[in-house]
């Protein structure tokens, strides 16, 4: 063990997308703070979740963007360990960290039987996204390589354009908010 | 008196034009909140003059538990084929509440399945993310004696970057704080009430997604990028396009090219109401007015009818 994690986090092939996100995020400090103790705990528990294994408060901290402190992240993985959501084992001075996955596992079993069991679920459970028809998923690639490259108001795409490009668009700070 | 008395029946065929206007011009959130409004009123409308017309109709009938009284010939004229649209009418009346039990049945079951699957996490675990492999994220909603929970699985959240993520956890939570699975349960009632109301579920179903998109988008302070979370998360799964397919399909972009398309556009008018004399305030005051006049038409036909009924029996 030794407490490299590092190692593992570069090695790790859904990292891949990690690197986008620093350029497109406006006052990070300021927003951080402003973040709830709820959704950092999701976030930590969702990089936990990604980790192909047990991992160190430090690669949860890098995972996270390095806009939040370390103790800040210990303190909310004890909070989690406290809820009993991640279980800890030692390694040398350290902990390693992983999501408890038994309960975590069961509920997941349990949910899928509900999604799977009841075809009316969507009026009841509100879902992030719905089903797409093969004209919505063409209509929705235009617009996500619209907005990739420019504005859409002039939007000429490049045709043939992959979605996978977080934080890859120009920012357009004077149109937020306006109106 | 004549076939006015069959109009609250009817009217709710106005609310498709009217939803189409209020989804174009107003705030998701004043859609919302109008189009759920008006389905409330117009179902309960048409029940009430269903329940007017069975009384008149088949009260007289033998063998009818009700009142010979309450079915005075005088009424009767009023009404054109009383006795028809009676037997009709309970006939309707019975499939409606049949209907409503049993979505409110199925509500319920939904739920409490949902709380009770989500009920082996630690209780405070919230958002709780599931260890699957299939992307979906949805908002349970809140059940006696337990709080609403947002649920995502891994899958969904491993194809979000960090950010994007920020934007699915808002866009769930604002469905939970602005409870709107009320809005939708009134709606799908009021549609088991009078199928003519069943466009309003569906344009519902959509305005309370923008809506979420909206405080999603404010939450986290980027349009674009809560418009990339929506769409990216519904081409998850979805590794090449079928280009042989597409030239089929309806011509009519579904909801979520819409609402990607929403948030690429600016701020919708954080006022609920756009101002008069342009063109989003003239369609707005003519939606208001369409919803105005045919909820004071259905009223005015039941009371109408109420009255005829009251004034020809001793009652």
């Amino acid at each position: 063990m030794g407490g490299k994690p590092f190692g593992r986090a570069l090695g790790d092939p859904s990292a891949e997308h990690s690197g986008g996100h620093h350029d497109g995020f406006g006052p990070g400090q300021e927003r951080a703070r402003r973040r709830g103790q709820g959704e950092l705990e999701a976030q930590v528990l969702a990089a936990l979740h990604r980790a192909a294994g047990p991992v160190s408060a430090a690669w949860v901290q890098e995972r996270l963007g390095g806009d939040l402190a370390y103790t800040t992240v210990m303190t909310i993985l004890s909070r989690l360990h406290a809820k009993k959501a991640v279980t800890r084992e030692r390694s040398g001075r350290a902990y390693l960290w992983t999501p408890a996955a038994d309960e975590a596992g069961l509920a997941a079993l349990r949910m899928r039987r509900v999604l799977d069991g009841e075809p009316d679920r969507d009026a009841v459970l509100t879902s992030f996204v719905s089903a797409l028809s093969a004209h919505d998923e063409q209509v929705l690639r235009d617009l996500l390589g619209g907005a990739a490259d420019g504005p859409p108001e002039d939007g000429t795409r490049a045709g043939g354009s992959r979605e996978g490009r977080p934080g890859a668009g120009p920012r357009r700070p004077g149109n937020v908010g306006g109106h | 008196m004549g076939l006015f008395v069959f109009l609250p029946l009817v009217l709710p065929l106005t609310a498709l034009p009217i939803a189409r206007l209020t989804e174009q011009h107003l705030h998701p959130r004043a859609t919302t909140r109008l189009l759920t409004l008006l389905a409330v009123v117009l179902g309960l409308c048409s029940t009430l003059c269903l329940g007017l017309l069975m009384v008149v109709g088949t009260a007289q009938l033998p063998g009818n538990p009700l009142p010979d009284a309450w079915s005075d010939p005088e009424v009767r004229a009023a009404v054109p084929y009383a006795e028809i649209a009676g037997s009709t009418a309970v006939a309707a009346l019975a499939a409606a509440f049949a209907a409503c039990s049993g979505a409110l049945r199925r509500h319920r079951r939904i739920r409490a399945r949902a709380h009770h699957a989500l009920a082996a996490l630690p209780p405070r675990s919230d958002p709780a993310i599931l260890p699957d492999e299939d992307p979906y994220a949805y908002a349970v909603p809140a059940a006696p004696g337990r709080p609403g929970r947002v649920v995502v699985s891994r899958g969904m959240l491993r194809s979000l970057d960090d950010n994007e993520q920020r934007a699915l956890f808002a866009h769930e939570r604002a469905h939970l704080t602005c409870r709107h699975h009320r809005y939708l349960l009134a709606v799908r009632l009021a549609g088991c009430l009078n199928p003519l109301l069943l466009p309003l579920r569906s344009a519902v179903t959509f305005s309370t997604e923008r809506w979420a998109d909206e405080e999603a988008a404010h939450v986290v302070g980027d349009r674009l990028l809560t418009a990339r979370a929506v769409g990216r998360a519904a081409l998850i799964g979805r590794a090449a396009p079928y280009p042989e397919l597409a030239h089929f399909a309806a011509t009519e972009a579904g909801p979520v090219p819409r609402r990607v398309a929403a948030l690429l556009a600016p701020v919708p008018p954080a006022r609920s109401w756009p101002p008069a004399l342009t063109p989003a305030g003239i369609a707005a005051l003519f939606a208001a007015a369409g919803t105005a006049a045919s909820a004071l038409a259905s009223l005015n036909s039941v009371v109408a009818l109420f009255l005829i009924l009251k004034a020809a029996t001793p009652l």
